[in-house]
Parts: structure tokens; C-alpha cells; sequence
């Protein structure tokens, strides 16, 4: 449902300041949204006065030494701080990208730091995606073929049907693209989004899938793919580089291409 | 959860049954693809309509009624009003779908097509009676 106040208890409020320590040169002010469940309070932006010469070049690195030696209690997802992950999907400066691959130098000005847009927090910047990985557990994201494969070698691919799914493989499920989009903050229940589509077109092009069809029709609803209204917010901010609005259009094309 | 008076969990049922839903509701590509097509054709007739209001301008109601009767001009007149309001139920229906949910949903959608549909009928019905009272001649002196 379209929501254009934020709910009471959802308000976000002045926080804590965390000054520079004395003799810092090179500071940068990190604003970083606040919200345990363990308390009623509302949430709130902590600012953390940051020496840059005293950490590495990524936005990560200053949440890592926040929480290291600044601020224990901050609470964010990471694993592998180099992109392949997709742990630490937040909304850095207004766009959702992977804390990890976005340089500090990048940014103008403070920093705001807040969780994936539109979904539940669990705590700080800890978004809870349970819905979305069910969302793509829904779409059956694995090959489905009744032909059995040759006993004694693997399902082959042509180099031109493999390179279908270039743009594809490379997504981590990151969710920065569902959670950027419209069409999924206002019907999320429903609409599937971006990542959980792009997903879906990878089976459809995969040349040994033998079930496009049924993919085809467990796809055609008003708004489990209709709902997309081309926004493009998914391919703007997709920290991979993919574009899932193409592969958007291409499930309505072939949606199209099967009616004639 | 250390604060046993507010769960977090809200919804016990499972997020893959949520996921799924009531299923596909196999229908969206028509849809679609008549809002493509719809817009597409309305970008001639547009064109044309825009450029006989030009050239009608000051021109007198007789004259007026004499172009509306050719029947050239009352068939595009005709695909022009039928087709414009034809894609603004389309359009207005996706809006509703974006924007209003739950128990509201279908009334929602039922009253703008109902509006739409008689706004459409009033355009129809107004071309028509340009082209028929036009064909009667002698009549539009009086008119």
C-alpha cells in the first residue's frame, strides 16, 4: 500500500553525535539510521565524526571501524567486503549500492547511511528479506529438464546459448534493485521485483530449461510482472552493473511473442 | 526476541505461501500490450486532430458541421474519442492498481470505468450527431 508519511513509530529522530578524536585532519561526518527492537523508542540518525586517514577507502571500512573502535552496538550485515556477497546492500547517499564497492570519496558532504528502502527492519541496517528470498524461492530458480542428462557427461551448451545468460549469473541477490523500485515498495506482496524477475528470465533463457513455458505462466498476473512499470530504478542502481528492466522486457516479450 | 511484549515476528504464516499467493492470475500481457498499441495509434490521430483544430479555427458553425459529415473525418473523429478513452481506462486502471489496495480495489476500478465509459459515450455520441445532423442538408441553417 502506497504510504507517503512514514507511521508514528517509525519517525526517525536526532541521535547521538560520536566526535573525531582530538587532532583528526581529514574528518567526514557519517549520519547511519538507528533501531533496535529491544526498546520502544523511534528511530533515530547517529552522527560519527570519522578520520579518514585512519581507514580504508570504502564506506564499509567505516561502518567496520565504527563498530570497531567506535561504537559497538552499530549493527550491519558484511562477509566478503570485496562485491560477490551481497551482505552488505544498504542505502548509502540516497542510492542503494553494496557498502563495500562505494568509496567514500565518491560522496559529497555527510554520509547517510540507512537500511534497503521499504522493508522491515530487523535491527539498524538489517533489513529483513524474508519475504524476497521466498519471492525467489517461488519462481523455482534451479534447471528443470525431463530429458535425463548423458550418464557419463554434463548438459552441453553452445558458447552463444551460454552467453544468453551473460548479465544474468553475475546477480548476488543483493536486493538493492527490488528495494529501489516503486512498483515493489506499493505492491511488494505481490509484484515480484526486479532481482526475483531477473531470476526468472535467467531459467527462461537457459537453453537446457525445458520448462519456460510453465515459468511463462506462473509469471503472467497483472502484478507478480505487470506491476513493472519500467521505472528503471533497478538498472540505475544495480551495484553489478546488470540491467534487470531487460530482462523485464524481455519476459514481455516472450509473454507477447506466445499469444501470436 | 529480549522484549517478550513486542514480538517481532507479525506474520506467522509461511513467507513462501505469502510468496505464492492465489497464484498467477494468467491474464496482464493483454493488458499490456493494448496500452502499447492503443498509445501508438493515438499519436497519428492526435497529429490529425491537432492540425484540422488549426485549420478550423474562426471558421464559421456551418462549416464546422460540414467537415464533421464527411465521413472521413467522423471515422477518424470516432477511432480518435473511442480510442482515447479506451487507453485512459487502461491507464487509470494501472494507477489504481499501484495506488489503491485491498476492499477499495474493485469499486475503485469499476467507478473510473464507468465514468471513463460514459465520457467516451458522450464523445461518441457528439461526433455522431456533428455527422448525421450534417448529412440532412438544409437543416443546419437552422441549427
Amino acid at each position: 500500500m502506497v504510504e507517503f508519511r512514514l507511521p508514528k513509530n517509525s519517525t526517525v529522530g536526532k541521535g547521538r553525535i560520536f566526535t573525531a578524536p582530538t587532532g583528526a585532519t581529514n574528518v567526514k561526518n557519517f549520519r547511519i539510521y538507528r533501531w533496535s527492537p529491544d526498546d520502544d523508542k523511534n528511530p533515530v540518525v547517529d552522527t560519527y565524526e570519522i578520520d579518514l586517514d585512519k581507514i580504508g577507502p570504502m564506506v564499509l571500512d567505516a561502518l567496520i571501524h565504527i563498530k570497531n573502535d567506535v561504537d559497538s552496538t552499530l549493527t550491519f550485515r558484511r562477509s566478503c567486503r570485496e562485491g560477490i556477497c551481497g551482505s552488505c546492500a544498504m542505502n548509502i547517499a540516497g542510492e542503494n549500492t553494496l557498502a563495500c564497492l562505494k568509496p567514500i570519496r565518491d560522496i559529497q558532504g555527510d554520509v547517510a547511511i540507512y537500511p534497503l528502502p521499504h522493508m522491515p527492519v530487523i535491527k539498524d541496517l538489517v533489513p529483513d528479506l524474508d519475504g524476497a528470498y521466498a519471492q525467489l524461492r517461488s519462481i523455482e530458480p534451479w534447471l528443470k529438464s525431463d530429458t535425463l542428462p548423458p550418464p557419463d557427461a554434463e548438459r552441453r551448451q553452445s558458447i552463444e546459448e551460454r552467453a544468453e545468460l551473460d548479465g544474468m549469473w553475475e546477480c548476488i541477490l543483493c536486493f538493492c534493485c527490488s528495494t529501489s523500485c516503486p512498483s515493489y515498495w506499493w505492491n511488494g506482496d505481490r509484484y515480484l521485483g526486479p532481482a526475483t524477475l531477473l531470476a526468472a528470465y535467467r531459467w527462461i533463457a537457459d537453453s537446457r530449461d525445458e520448462h519456460a513455458g510453465d515459468r511463462l505462466d506462473a509469471l503472467e498476473d497483472p502484478l507478480k510482472l505487470y506491476a513493472c512499470r519500467t521505472i528503471m530504478n533497478c538498472t540505475q542502481t544495480c551495484p553489478k552493473g546488470l540491467n534487470p528492466a531487460r530482462a523485464i522486457g524481455r519476459i514481455k516479450e516472450l509473454q507477447l511473442e506466445r499469444k501470436a | 526476541m529480549s522484549n517478550p511484549n513486542k514480538p517481532h515476528v507479525t506474520v506467522m504464516r509461511s513467507q513462501l505461501s505469502r510468496a505464492r499467493g492465489l497464484g498467477s492470475g494468467q491474464t496482464g500481457v493483454a493488458h499490456w500490450w493494448a496500452e502499447r498499441a492503443s498509445a501508438v495509434a493515438l499519436v497519428p490521430l492526435s497529429g490529425w486532430f491537432v492540425i484540422q483544430v488549426f485549420r478550423l479555427a474562426g471558421a464559421s458553425q456551418p462549416e464546422v458541421a460540414k467537415w464533421g459529415a464527411r465521413p472521413l473525418n467522423t471515422t477518424l473523429m470516432l477511432s480518435l474519442v473511442i480510442l482515447t478513452f479506451y487507453h485512459t481506462q487502461l491507464g487509470l486502471q494501472v494507477i489504481i492498481d499501484d495506488y489503491v489496495h485491498g476492499k477499495a480495489h474493485l469499486p475503485a476500478g469499476l467507478l473510473m470505468k464507468g465514468i471513463v465509459f460514459l465520457l467516451g459515450l458522450f464523445g461518441t455520441v457528439s461526433v455522431l450527431k456533428l455527422a448525421l445532423a450534417g448529412s440532412s442538408r438544409g437543416r443546419i441553417a437552422a441549427g
